[in-house]
C-alpha cells in the first residue's frame, strides 16, 4: 500500500515533508538525531519514555484481553458463576471444554449473523466505493460553492450512529415517512396504487434498508479519501490525454483508476473492517429482526455475553469475527497487490 | 465547445444539489418533527410548518424543564468521557508518535522496526470491539469499574491512541528537526525541547487527533451499553434506550437526538479542514 500523496504540502506547503514522507520505500523511518548522538544516557531513557507507555496501555488492554478471551472461549464460563453441578477445574467452578466450538457449527443463529455481517460488508462497501467515487469526481469539478458542497457532504460521518439508526427507522416507516409518501404519491402519477415496501419488516429487505442507512452515513468517507486522491492526480494528464482524443472511458482506465488504486485500496480496506463490527444502526433501525434474522456477528456476540451471561460461548463467537476480518483482510490485500501489479 | 462546457456545469450542480438535499432532508426532518404534536407525525408525513402543521415547542420545553437533570447529567457523561479519552489519546499519541518519528527502534522478540511497530499499533484500531466484550465485563467487574467514568475513558483510550500514534508520527515526521537540534545545542533537554518547541509546532496534528477521539468517544455504543447501567451512561444509550419506553416517542426522540449530534455536527461544520487533512494522515499513508 505505497500510497505517495503528500496530504499536508497542498496547504501548509512545509518544505522538509517531501524528505520522509516515502515511508514504505525507505529501509527504516526515522532520520533523527539519534544517529550521531547514540551513546547520551538522557537520550536513551527518553527513548523508552516515550513509546512505552502507549505501548504498555495496548499491551494491557489488547494482547492481555484477546490472549485471555482466547482461554475464556475452552471454558464453560458463564455470568455471575452460574449455577453448575460440581467445583469445576480444579475447584475454579468451571471445566475445560470444546464445546463451545462444536456448538459454533450446528448454530443456525450464528450462520444467519455469520451471512448478514459478509453481506453488509460487501454491498456496503461496494456501494459507497461506487457512490463515493462518483460524487468525488463531482467534487472534483471546479464550480462555485466546493467548499461549502464540501463540509456538507461531510455531516453524516459527524452525526451519531444511534441517531442515524432512529433516521433510518423515521424514513423507513411504511406509513408515515417521505419515502413511504413518495411512493405513494409518484405511482399516483401514473394512475396506479402506491407501492408497499416492507423496508424494515422483512429480512431480505431488511439488510438492503440496513445497508442504504450505512451508505448515507460512510458514503461521505470514500468521497473525502478519493477526492483527495483525484486531486493530487496532475491536470497536465488530463490535458494530454484530451489532445490524444482520448474518450472519457479510456481516461477513466488509463488515468483515474491506476493513480486512484492506492487510496481505493487503503479507504475500502478502512471501511470493509469498520463494517465487520457494524452494530448500533441495526440495533436502533430493526434490533436485529425479524427475530434474529438481521443480526450481525457483533451484536450475537454482545447479545449472548449480556443477555444470555454466556461468556465461553460469546468468547468463541468474537473469535470467529476475528478470524474472518483476518482472512478478509489478507484476501483483499492479495488481490489489490495483483491487481496493482498488473495495472502498472 | 462552450456549450458542452455549460452542460457540464449544469450537471455538476444537478449531482451536488442532489445528494446535498439527500444530506440535509434528514436533519430537516429531526428538527421538524421535534416541533410537532403527537397527532401531527401520527397524521403522517407533514412536510412544511406554519403550512402543513403548526408548530410547538412543548417538546423542547418538556426536554429543558422536567427531563433537564436527566438530559444535563448524560451530556455531562458523553462530555467528561469524551474529553478525559482525547486527553489520554493525544498525550500518549503524541509521545509515541514522536518516539516513533525521532528515535530507531527495534524490538528484538518480534523483529520489528520503526515501521513495523506503528503498523502493529495502527492495526490495533481496526480490532473488533467483540474480541473485547467477554474479558472487558470481566475485568471491570472484577475491579469495581463498571458504569464509571474513568472505566469508559480507559476503554475508549485503547481505541483512539492507535489513531492518534499514527498521525502525530505522520506529522511530526514533516516537522524540520533543525529547531529541536538547536535548542539542544542550547543546552535544553529532549523534553523540554518536545513540550516547549516540538508541541507547539504541531497544533494542526493535535487538532485532527483532539477531533478525531472526541468524535468517536462522544458517538461510541457498544462499549457505553455494556460498561453503564445507570451512573455513566452517555446519549447515544439513553437515546437508543428511548426504543422500549412508552412505545415510540418520534418528537421527543427528535429533540434529544438533536441535542447529542449538536455538538458534533457543529465540530464537522466549522473544523472541516483539520478532519479532511487527519483522515489523509490517517489513511493515505497505510
Amino acid at each position: 500500500m505505497a500510497a505517495r500523496i503528500v496530504p499536508y504540502t497542498t496547504e501548509s506547503s512545509q518544505p522538509k515533508r517531501e524528505v520522509n514522507v516515502d515511508q514504505t520505500a525507505a529501509p527504516s523511518g526515522p532520520v533523527g538525531p539519534t544517529r550521531q548522538r547514540r551513546g547520551s544516557l538522557e537520550d536513551r531513557i527518553m527513548k523508552q519514555a516515550f513509546l512505552l507507555p502507549a505501548v504498555i496501555l495496548l499491551i494491557a488492554l489488547v494482547i492481555f484481553p484477546l490472549l485471555w478471551s482466547l482461554g475464556i472461549s475452552f471454558t464453560d464460563i458463564q455470568r455471575g458463576g452460574a449455577a453448575r453441578a460440581g467445583p469445576g477445574l480444579l475447584g475454579l467452578g468451571f471445566d475445560l471444554t470444546g464445546g463451545n466450538y462444536a456448538r459454533l457449527l450446528r448454530d443456525q443463529r450464528l450462520h444467519i449473523a455469520t451471512f448478514n455481517t459478509v453481506f453488509f460488508v460487501f454491498v456496503g462497501v461496494t456501494i459507497q466505493y461506487a457512490l463515493g467515487l462518483f460524487l468525488a469526481m463531482v467534487l472534483d469539478q471546479p464550480f462555485k460553492g466546493r467548499n461549502v458542497a464540501r463540509v456538507i457532504f461531510l455531516l453524516p460521518m459527524m452525526t451519531t450512529p444511534v441517531a442515524v439508526g432512529y433516521l433510518g427507522r423515521m424514513f423507513f416507516d411504511p406509513a408515515r415517512s417521505p419515502i413511504a409518501d413518495l411512493l405513494r404519491r409518484v405511482p399516483a402519477m401514473f394512475g396506479a396504487g402506491p407501492i408497499a415496501v416492507p423496508w424494515l419488516t422483512n429480512p431480505d429487505y431488511a439488510r438492503w434498508t440496513i445497508v442504504l442507512i450505512e451508505s448515507w452515513q460512510w458514503t461521505p468517507f470514500m468521497t473525502l479519501l478519493l477526492l483527495a486522491g483525484l486531486q493530487t492526480i496532475p491536470s497536465q494528464l488530463y490535458e494530454a490525454a484530451r489532445v490524444d482524443g482520448a474518450t472519457a472511458l479510456q481516461v477513466f482506465r488509463s488515468i483515474i483508476f491506476p493513480l486512484l488504486l492506492p487510496i481505493s485500496v487503503t479507504a475500502i480496506l478502512i471501511r470493509g473492517l469498520e463494517i465487520f463490527k457494524i452494530i448500533d444502526i441495526i440495533v436502533v433501525s430493526t434490533g436485529g429482526g425479524p427475530g434474529s434474522s438481521t443480526e450481525s456477528l457483533t451484536m450475537y456476540v454482545f447479545r449472548t455475553a449480556l443477555t444470555f451471561g454466556n461468556y465461553g460461548y460469546a468468547a468463541a463467537i468474537a473469535f470467529v469475527l476475528l478470524v474472518l476480518i483476518v482472512v478478509f483482510t489478507t484476501i483483499f490485500l492479495t488481490v489489490a497487490r495483483m491487481i496493482t501489479l498488473r495495472v502498472n | 465547445m462552450h456549450g458542452r462546457k455549460m452542460w457540464r456545469l449544469a450537471l455538476v450542480y444537478l449531482f451536488v444539489i442532489f445528494w446535498s438535499f439527500i444530506v440535509l432532508f434528514p436533519f430537516f426532518w429531526l428538527i421538524t418533527t421535534s416541533f410537532k404534536t403527537p397527532i401531527a407525525v401520527a397524521r403522517g408525513p407533514l412536510y412544511l410548518p406554519f403550512i402543513d402543521f403548526a408548530p410547538t415547542g412543548e417538546h423542547w420545553e418538556y426536554l429543558f424543564t422536567s427531563q433537564r437533570d436527566t438530559v444535563l447529567r448524560h451530556f455531562r457523561n458523553s462530555l467528561i468521557v469524551a474529553l478525559g479519552s482525547t486527553l489520554l489519546a493525544v498525550v500518549l499519541g503524541a509521545m509515541a508518535g514522536y518516539g516513533l518519528s525521532r528515535f530507531r527502534y527495534h524490538w528484538r522478540l518480534t523483529g520489528w522496526r520503526n515501521d513495523g511497530i506503528a503498523f502493529w499499533i495502527i492495526s490495533n484500531r481496526f480490532l473488533p470491539p467483540a474480541a473485547f466484550v467477554v474479558p472487558f465485563l470481566i475485568l471491570y467487574t472484577t475491579a469495581g469499574l463498571i458504569d464509571t467514568h474513568i472505566g469508559l475513558i480507559i476503554a475508549y483510550t485503547m481505541f483512539n491512541v492507535p489513531f492518534a500514534v499514527w498521525i502525530m508520527r505522520d506529522f511530526f515526521n514533516g516537522l524540520p528537526i533543525d529547531l529541536e537540534e538547536s535548542a539542544r545545542v542550547d543546552g535544553a533537554t529532549r523534553w523540554q525541547a518536545f513540550t516547549r518547541i516540538v508541541l507547539p509546532l504541531s497544533t494542526p496534528g493535535i487538532v485532527a487527533v483532539s477531533i478525531f477521539s472526541f468524535i468517536f468517544s462522544w458517538n461510541e455504543f457498544l462499549y457505553a451499553l455494556m460498561l453503564t447501567n445507570y451512573d455513566a451512561i452517555t446519549l447515544p444509550v439513553l437515546i437508543a434506550g428511548q426504543n422500549t419506553n412508552r412505545g415510540i416517542e418520534w418528537w421527543f426522540i427528535s429533540a434529544l437526538t438533536l441535542v447529542a449530534v449538536m455538538p458534533v455536527v457543529l465540530i464537522g461544520l466549522f473544523l472541516e479542514r483539520f478532519i479532511t487533512r487527519g483522515l489523509m494522515a490517517g489513511a493515505v499513508k497505510g
